[in-house]
């Protein structure tokens, strides 16, 4: 029997249907991939299960009982745990003390059992083969660790299917091995798990089944073994998919950029010169040094040591405005934190970095404003209803081609794209990168920073793998693969030799 | 189908939402019938023109403490920059006799005294709350010590017999046509520069940018420090024009009690005018109204003779209510939608 049946789930939000008689089955010890892109209702379907939206119409049945009036709370204690991809830990909280969040263990007088509590902490870190401190503070772990933790206290609450919203989308290699490797151990327990990525690696890695959701609507329910990922992609954006390579070669002009022995925080000795017109792929574990390369370059971070050239100047800039007059331009990493000011309009959004260099004109126009979003609006195929719209009332990939927008808006010649893809569908990516290509054909200067190396190899023409902070390798073009990117990014030949 | 549909939601979603965004106008002209009707037949056009008049000074201030908060600051030491420049500005007149050399000394001095809080605040980075609450003690302190150990009065009178004392004086009594009260057309003047500045320049967005993203904000090329320093310095600038007019209007300073609760009034006035505390959010056309709505209520205790002691109570529930419509309103609208689906 079944673990997890939902039958018929439809849901409206003011008039517009985001689920249409959508089915899913989940069934005992499976690891079952929920795909879409952005907006194919895959969390408004989790939301519905977890309790925090209710549905218009439909059945849900967990363990053969019917669930009814579901809250957050009744989910919870009938089995279904929710890990969020923004984690609800409190990072105020010791590692225990969000373990036994309402469910405090205590002795007389209502005084805390802490030593119980810690204890039992530590008895379930140690089955599930975890290397977390009980008595450690959240705030001090990083995000693999809070990622295991929100499984730990999913398990602790006696969950049998836990939700795990885009789990991996800042961890490394080993980390997100690590988790794979607790979640197969619970499979084999009898736990289940719904997945939700957009990377198709994974799903392959871990996923027994799978249903792909598009617009709202059930597309298709099957096995893993049955598909191949490029299948997967295609049921996901429906006929506007294509893997081809968007890679062309171009001609390349004089060096605009270059490093020499250039030190910072987080990064050491870079040497590296790029030209005009070039795209070139960064890529290495997460904490390699390469956010903190590109925010040195542009000015966040202070240079410790080495040269910066930019257009045949050394520069010792100290500030963003400099690097912006410089023409260089950054879109940060982690768009919600670092690029978007949720309480603007996408027009304002748009129009807020140019100002920094025109600010000798002290007005705003609002139609000189309009009319240059219009033309990036339909270069880069914003989908908005109007240039006044809350930023915030777009999807992630809208939104992302707005930042793009915002720094294309000031004539920046280089481009700095720190994780440009993150959290963004497969439609939107693949258009980004279609963009990425047509800047450098016209005479742009990209480099960017990704961790899927598929992306590399779909735009590059040169590959910089960081490793500890250092360039490991640069790879040519045609010696990108996943596999020599991977050795290098791991140092796995260096540490053989040294073995 | 679907077309006519969202734009009759627009429309609906618009009546509601002009009523939230302007939340403050509605207040304001139910606490002015109220003032009207107790008021009944004792209304004159003089009595409604000093609701203007007596708003300028808080009304000034308060456009500064609306630009702190819009950048998720505070600015608490307004009312001891009023008592410290405008006593200062007494012994500045009565020196030089000239209310031109009063008036930019005033101007200076809210320049230097918004430049401490500013840089402390800005370029230190430390917390707006604590450094003007510091400030806020300080500046008072500075004008009563003065006072008394210096010039061993108990208030700062300005020198009557000085040729220029009368003209003066009677500026800040004075109206234009015999009409508007002229520092009300000075806090008129003052609402239509920093409406315009807060909406129409770069440097406006930039201040709602800080207070809304301020990583953003840094990473789209604002200077953060200089924004944060500047916003105070502007708010020490008008408390220094609110300390001229002031001496303009009544003479004399009483640095214990000039200003006294104004970071208080001018707080309320820019939470009623519905700028949000957390930044990043609202008009500062509602400020004026709020520090108005304000005045009014003391119009009103004043006119049915109530003890004085009253006046805070009722502005605090004024308040209340003011953030509760605030808060009820955007949720009548979500549940106007839902109903409409």
């Amino acid at each position: 029997m079944a673990l997890l049946q939902m039958k018929g789930i439809t849901k409206s939000f003011f008039g517009v249907k985001v689920l249409d008689q959508v089915d899913l089955q989940v069934e005992p010890g499976e690891v079952h991939a929920l795909l879409g892109e952005n907006g194919a209702g895959k969390s408004t379907l989790m939301n519905i299960l977890a309790g925090v939206y209710t549905r218009d119409a439909g059945q849900v049945f967990f363990m053969g009982k019917p669930l009814e009036d579901t809250t957050v709370r009744s989910a919870e204690s009938a089995g279904i745990a929710f890990v969020h991809q923004e984690l609800n830990l409190f990072n105020d909280l010791r590692v225990y003390e969000n373990i036994f969040l309402r469910k405090e263990l205590v002795k007389v007088l209502g005084v805390l059992d802490k030593k119980e509590m810690i204890r039992r902490t530590r008895d379930l870190m140690n089955s599930l083969g975890v290397d977390i401190h009980p008595a450690a503070m959240v705030s001090e772990l990083d995000t693999s660790k809070k990622q295991l933790l929100e499984i730990a206290k999913a398990l602790h609450a006696n969950a049998e299917l836990i939700i795990l919203d885009e789990p991996t989308t800042s961890l490394n290699n080993d980390e997100i091995d690590l988790l794979f490797s607790l979640i197969n151990r619970l499979k084999e327990a009898g736990k289940s798990f719904i997945f939700i990525s957009h990377k198709m690696q994974e799903v392959f890695r871990i996923a027994d089944r799978y249903t792909v959701l598009r617009n709202g609507l059930l597309i298709d329910t099957g096995s893993i073994k049955d598909v191949t990922s490029t299948t997967l992609a295609r049921l996901m954006v429906g006929n506007q998919y294509t893997d081809q390579s968007v890679y062309q070669p171009r001609e390349l002009g004089e060096v605009v950029l270059e490093m020499k022995n250039l030190s910072g925080e987080g990064f050491r000795d870079v040497s590296l010169s790029v030209k005009k017109g070039e795209i070139i792929g960064f890529t290495g574990l997460k904490g390699a040094g390469i956010s903190e390369l590109f925010r040195t370059i542009f000015g966040v971070l202070p240079i410790t040591g080495g040269e910066l050239v930019l257009f045949g100047e050394p520069v010792l800039h100290n500030s963003v405005r400099t690097a912006m007059r410089k023409r260089l331009s950054m879109i940060a990493a982690n768009r919600k934190e670092n690029s978007i000011i949720p309480d603007f309009s996408l027009l304002e959004n748009f129009y807020v970095s140019e100002h920094r260099l025109s600010s000798r004109k002290p007005l705003v126009r609002i139609n000189r404003e309009l009319n240059r979003y219009r033309v990036h609006r339909d270069t880069l195929s914003i989908r908005a209803s109007t240039a006044h719209a809350p930023i915030t009332s777009l999807s992630g990939g809208n939104q992302q081609k707005v930042i793009i927008a915002r720094w294309l808006n000031t004539q920046a010649d280089i481009l700095l794209l720190d994780n440009p893809t993150q959290g963004i569908d497969v439609g939107s990516k693949a258009e980004i990168y279609g963009l990425i290509q047509q800047l450098a054909h016209a005479g742009k200067t990209i480099l960017v920073n990704t961790l899927e190396i598929p992306e590399i190899m779909k735009v590059a023409d040169r590959c910089v793998v960081f490793y500890h902070g250092c360039i490991h390798s640069i790879l040519p073009r045609g010696d990108i693969s996943e596999e020599t990117v991977m050795i290098a990014a791991t140092n796995a030949i260096k540490s053989e030799v040294h073995a | 189908m679907s077309v006519s549909k969202a734009d009759n939601g627009r429309q609906k979603q618009s009546i509601t939402r002009v009523l939230g965004n302007y939340s403050f106008i509605l207040i304001f002209f139910a606490i002015l019938a109220v003032y009207l009707i107790i008021n009944a037949g004792a209304t004159t056009w003089s009595g409604v023109m000093n609701i203007l008049r007596h708003s300028t000074v808080v009304g000034i201030i308060a456009f500064g403490m609306g630009l702190a908060i819009i950048t998720g600051g505070i600015d608490l030491s307004v009312g001891s920059m009023l008592s410290l420049i405008g006593g200062f500005s007494v012994v500045v007149f009565n020196a030089t006799n000239s209310p031109v050399l009063t008036l930019l000394f005033s101007l200076f001095a809210g320049l230097v005294l918004g430049s401490i809080n500013g840089l402390l605040i800005g370029r230190i980075k430390m917390p707006p709350f604590i450094v003007t609450l510091a400030t806020m003690m300080i500046f008072r302190s500075i004008a009563q010590y003065y006072l008394r150990s210096v010039e061993r009065k108990s208030i700062f009178n300005m020198d009557g017999t000085l040729s220029s004392y009368d003209a003066f004086y009677s500026f800040g009594q004075s109206k234009l046509f015999d009409l508007i009260p002229t520092v009300g057309i000075i806090l008129i003047v003052v609402t239509a520069i920093m409406v315009f500045l807060s909406t129409s320049t770069k440097y406006g967005r930039t201040v709602y940018a800080v207070g809304s993203n301020e990583r953003a904000a840094m990473l789209a090329g604002i200077s953060v420090e200089w924004v944060r320093t500047s916003v105070y310095i502007i708010t020490g600038v008008l408390c220094g024009l609110a300390a001229f007019i002031w001496l303009a209007m009544n003479g004399a300073v009483d640095p214990a009690t000039l200003g006294r609760s104004n970071e208080m009034y001018a707080i309320a006035a820019v939470v009623i005018g519905g700028i949000s505390m957390s930044g990043g959010k609202g008009k500062l056309l509602g400020v004026l109204f709020g520090a108005m709505s304000y005045n009014i209520i003391d119009k009103i205790i004043a006119a049915m003779r109530f003890d004085a002691l009253i006046n805070d109570t009722i502005k605090g529930a004024i308040l209340l209510v003011a953030v509760l419509i605030q808060i009820i309103i955007p949720s009548l609208r979500r549940r106007l939608k839902k109903a409409g689906d």
